[in-house]
């Protein structure tokens, strides 16, 4: 399972820094949008399953009537961090929008020669 | 109760930014309740300051009542309320300021709330006591920083928003990415409880997880950028040139010093300790070696009195991440006089550029001249400001960088005390520069013609409000300098020292175990508080004849009252499973 995730996390991680370096904002901005997916699941990665991480870290799954429980700290801290990544990718959309109805283009070289 | 208290820095802002929502069209009742709030937070953490400047305590406050490493603590220890008495009356200076200079359409356009919810931000990033929740106040800051970047919506404003955009978003990629491995590798987010982690482990010569290193660097990576360090900080002099000025000069003194104070926080405390303390140091110091001498020569080549102030900010980062290499107390001192001295000084000569801009309609060097002559006042305004900014004793400036680069020299940092003195130098220049061409020479060249309806004082009156508040503080700071030192070295020992913000945060007995650690290089056995906790006799037994075996079965004797009990409430049938998952060995135990 770690190894299928460690897997996604660095294919989301190369295809966001491939549309990183392309020439029009919109491919920029995909490829951030992409990164912060990889960032949540290289966090889903480190928090593993029940099993493996009990020996590893400092407080293992809390045992309980219903059985075995996953720590739920890494799912809010994913929660929190998708929340906000869609709010400043919203922004950034909007940005570019701006930007293509004032000068009419959205090619990185042609901004740039202006 | 004053442990309460604290949460008002947070609720204030908040508060207001809402309210001024609603009475978005209503500029009058939205200044009033604006200048209050600001007021508010400046007179509250001015006073919680005093109240610990003697005994240096710690305010600590917890979220939702639940205790410590679980729930979110706020902390307002010396460091915290230096920067937060700063940033307040920081933020009311710019804030009168913009009365003056803001259009009216721009300041309908939501710049109140806006600059509400910043600060609510900002203030929670000085107080936050979590790692996580310092990646979200940095976010809330952010988020009103994107709008109040882009609050004209012009062409050029735009542009450069989408380079602070994307550049955030990367750093904050990186940072959400470094808190979840934080996680991961020690099993806490919050920042006393990592100290606590990480100083236990020195103390008894285990080693830290593998990673933590790298973690720690993207650590310093993501608050570098935010701080607009060498080699981060090439976003920082275009963006803060196309914002109006009085919001330019909040960005300009204290957003970087968010970063900033996160550096300071998080490297003495828990970043830079143990095996891997000289990689961090060495990258930080190199690093301020860069960020001190490439910003100065920026800024003296440019021609422009905005972009000479905007490139100066990257240098005088650079005194502040000098101090945070040499990583000793007094240098952290040095360091925390230096941001709260640089965030009022800064921030008062980007006004007095506002007021510049006002009466020549312009800021290019070239173009103006001879403001002595016509206004007298900014002119002591500007150089009382500037000669802080430089170091002139007995300003504030001087006492700030005493301190670093007499720290420097005395611990083997000779090389960054000599590029301090060289880039006050330049900085001196730079500065002299602004003097000599737009105050003491006459107006030359082909001047910008004075708008029409030529701004009298008496319209710009809440202008020089602002900028005299905040040159006032500066000199304060300057002849007052050795009562803010008295809190500047409280600050420094407790982060060289975190057991008391351990202590105050997760409890006097915590603390104790790391002082015991400390001191005697183990952890405390049972058997060295016998008098305090009853252990059974057979355990104690054990321990006393130290045989492995014994010893073991002790352990598990021990254990199994409360595991067996979990057992059975757990309803699982395979014990050995259920010894595996938490951990503990099961050799010669037959399942």
């Amino acid at each position: 399972m770690t190894v299928i995730l460690a897997i996604c996390v660095g294919v989301t991680f190369a295809m966001s820094i491939y549309l990183m370096l392309g020439r029009e904002l919109k491919e920029i901005a995909m490829g951030t949008f992409l990164i912060t997916h990889a960032g949540n699941l290289s966090i889903i990665a480190m928090a593993g399953s029940p099993m493996v991480r009990a020996g590893l870290l400092k407080r293992a799954p809390i045992l309980s009537e219903l059985g075995l429980r996953v720590d739920s700290l890494p799912q809010a801290l994913i929660l929190t961090a998708i929340v906000i990544s869609f709010a400043v990718s919203g922004f950034l959309l909007t940005l570019v929008v701006l930007t293509g109805r004032t000068q009419q283009t959205l090619n990185v070289d042609e901004l740039a020669s202006e | 109760m004053w442990n309460n208290l604290i949460i008002l820095f947070i609720v204030i802002p908040q508060a207001t930014g809402i309210l001024s929502i609603l009475f978005v069209n209503k500029t009058k009742v939205t200044r009033t309740l604006g200048t209050i709030s600001f007021s508010l937070t400046s007179i509250l953490a001015v006073g919680l300051l005093a109240s610990i400047r003697e005994g240096g305590g710690i305010y600590t406050s917890q979220m939702g009542g639940w205790p410590a490493p679980f729930g979110i603590t706020v902390v307002f220890d010396s460091l915290s309320g230096l920067m937060l008495a700063a940033s307040s009356i920081v933020a009311l200076g710019c804030y009168v300021h913009s009365f003056a200079i803001l259009d009216d359409k721009t300041e309908r356009r939501y710049f109140h709330p806006l600059l509400q919810l910043m600060m609510f931000g900002v203030n929670l990033s000085f107080l936050t006591g979590d790692l996580f929740n310092l990646f979200v106040s940095f976010e809330i800051m952010l988020m009103a920083s994107y709008a109040l970047m882009t609050i004209g919506g012009s062409k050029e404003q735009v542009r450069q928003a989408y380079k602070y955009v994307l550049l955030n978003l990367i750093g904050s990629t990186v940072f959400v990415i470094a808190a979840g491995l934080m996680y991961g590798l020690m099993g806490t987010l919050n920042m006393a409880d990592l100290a606590a982690i990480v100083a236990e482990k020195r103390a008894i010569g285990e080693p830290l997880p593998t990673g933590f290193t790298t973690v720690a660097l993207m650590l310093v990576f993501v608050f570098g950028l935010k701080g607009a360090m060498f080699p981060l900080w090439f976003w920082l002099p275009d963006t803060y040139y196309t914002v109006p000025i009085s919001i330019g000069a909040l960005f300009g003194g204290m957003l970087t010093k968010v970063g900033m104070y996160s550096l300071a926080r998080t490297v003495p405390m828990f970043l830079a300790v143990g095996d891997h303390m000289p990689v961090i140091q060495a990258v930080i110091a190199i690093a301020a070696v860069f960020t001190m001498f490439l910003g100065v020569l920026g800024a003296v080549s440019k021609h422009n009195v905005r972009r000479i102030l905007a490139i100066h900010v990257i240098s005088q980062v650079g005194y502040m991440v000098f101090g945070i290499a040499v990583l000793t107390g007094h240098a952290l001192a040095g360091c925390a006089f230096y941001m709260i001295q640089h965030m009022v000084v800064k921030s008062s000569l980007f006004l007095c550029c506002g007021i510049m801009e006002k009466y020549s309609g312009s800021d290019d060097l070239n173009k103006i001249g001879g403001l002595l002559k016509r206004d007298w006042l900014l002119a002591t305004l500007f150089i009382v400001a500037a000669f802080s900014l430089v170091g002139l004793p007995p300003l504030s400036g001087f006492f700030g960088k005493l301190v670093i680069i007499e720290a420097g020299w005395t611990t083997g940092f000779w090389y960054l005390s000599i590029f301090g003195l060289l880039t006050g130098l330049l900085t001196l220049l730079s500065m002299m520069k602004i003097w000599s061409y737009g105050f003491w020479s006459p107006p030359r060249g082909e001047q910008v013609a004075v708008p029409a309806g030529a701004p009298r004082i008496r319209r710009l009156r809440p202008a020089y409000i602002g900028v005299s508040l905040l040159v006032g503080t500066a000199l304060f700071l300057g002849f007052f300098a050795q009562p803010v030192y008295q809190i500047a070295f409280h600050a420094g020992d407790q982060l060289m020292d975190p057991t008391q913000y351990i202590g105050a945060i997760l409890g006097e007995d915590r603390a104790e175990q790391i002082r015991f650690a400390v001191a005697n290089h183990r952890l405390p056995r049972a058997s060295d508080r016998e008098e305090a906790v009853a252990i059974p006799a057979f355990a104690r037994e054990a321990s006393n004849n130290g045989s492995l075996v014994s010893q073991r079965s002790a352990d598990l004797s021990l254990g199994d009252g409360g595991v067996v009990h979990q057992l059975s409430s757990a309803g699982l049938s395979d014990a050995s499973t259920l010894f595996k998952t938490i951990g503990i060995g099961v050799e010669g135990v037959s399942p």
